[in-house]
């Protein structure tokens, strides 16, 4: 079972997801940031219902695995909605919004059929490692269209600030990740310490939301471009 | 290029791309699923590690060959 620390770290993930969702409607942006909204609230919800699973059945109970990873694929899908909804607020002015959505629905279904592609050969639990491995290919698919975005931040003349937040928040996230999944399979005896980081980082994605929807004034634009120069300067 | 042609390449760019990155992180992995797993910040269970149970390899109760 998980220690005290580990229900700390649960809670105040689950405080900082709401608080994501506060400073959105606090700050009138609930509307439009609303995909980046829906997932904490999706978050928020498979919290409780993990915590609720986890306190009936057990942390090594199937029960727990499989809700576990099943909502873990789940959020994840739209966490990658939430990232193609950045795309079209950035790609705002352009009017190629039909054109991102179209990619973004070519990519998902390349990705689904990639993941049972392989999966279909190397495994009979397909359905159960299919929404595994889903979820991982997913994640390494979001760390790419996050740099894409911000090389395409980079190159544009201004863009809200709030946005370059909330992208380079992701960035750092996916970024981690990638960098989590390479040590583990490097080092799996080093599974057990990246476990207990992994929830923290957790916590970091909606405190850095929260931050931009509570302090980072909506109207404010700035040239990521010009603040790249002026740093290697 | 027409623009329905770039929306068709760039999303297979990305997967090849993704998927290659994914394939050099993982190419020193011997475990099928030794990932992470990071929605929230819930305690993630291990994942399913190892190979699955080997399937039988008769049915019914019909002797088994002798091997040559």
């Amino acid at each position: 079972m998980p220690g005290s620390a580990s229900y700390a770290i649960l809670f105040l993930g689950t405080l900082l997801e709401a608080l994501v969702v506060v400073c959105a409607i606090r700050r009138k942006v609930l509307r439009r940031y609303f995909v980046l909204n829906l997932y904490m609230i999706l978050c928020l919800v498979v919290s409780w219902g993990r915590h609720y699973v986890l306190a009936r059945d057990g942390f090594d109970s199937l029960n727990y695995r499989y809700f576990y990873f099943y909502t873990d694929a789940l959020l994840t899908i739209v966490l990658y909605f939430s990232l193609i909804s950045l795309y079209l607020s950035v790609f705002e002015e352009m009017k190629v919004g039909r054109y991102l959505r179209l990619g973004a629905l070519a990519l998902l279904a390349g990705t689904s059929w990639f993941t049972y592609a392989v999966v279909s050969q190397s495994s009979h639990k397909i359905l159960t490692y299919f929404a595994f491995e889903l979820s991982q290919n997913l994640y390494f698919v979001g760390l790419i269209l996050t740099y894409v975005l911000w090389a395409a931040v980079l190159k544009m003349r201004q863009t809200p600030a709030i946005l370059i937040q909330l992208v380079l928040s992701l960035g750092v996230y996916f970024s981690f990740f990638a960098a989590c999944y390479a040590l583990a399979n490097l080092h799996p005896t080093l599974y057990s310490q990246i476990s207990v980081l992994i929830p923290v980082v957790g916590c970091l994605l909606p405190l850095s939301w929260a931050y931009a929807f509570w302090r980072v004034p909506n109207e404010v634009r700035l040239s990521p471009a010009r603040l790249a120069m002026a740093v290697s300067r | 290029m027409s623009r329905r042609h770039v929306v068709l390449l760039l999303p297979m760019l990305i997967l090849v791309a993704a998927m290659g990155l994914k394939t050099a992180v993982t190419s020193n992995g011997t475990l099928i699923a030794a990932a992470p797993v990071m929605n929230g910040p819930d305690p993630a269970p291990k994942p399913w590690n190892g190979p699955d149970p080997a399937p039988k390899p008769w049915n019914g109760p019909d002797p088994a060959p002798k091997p040559w």
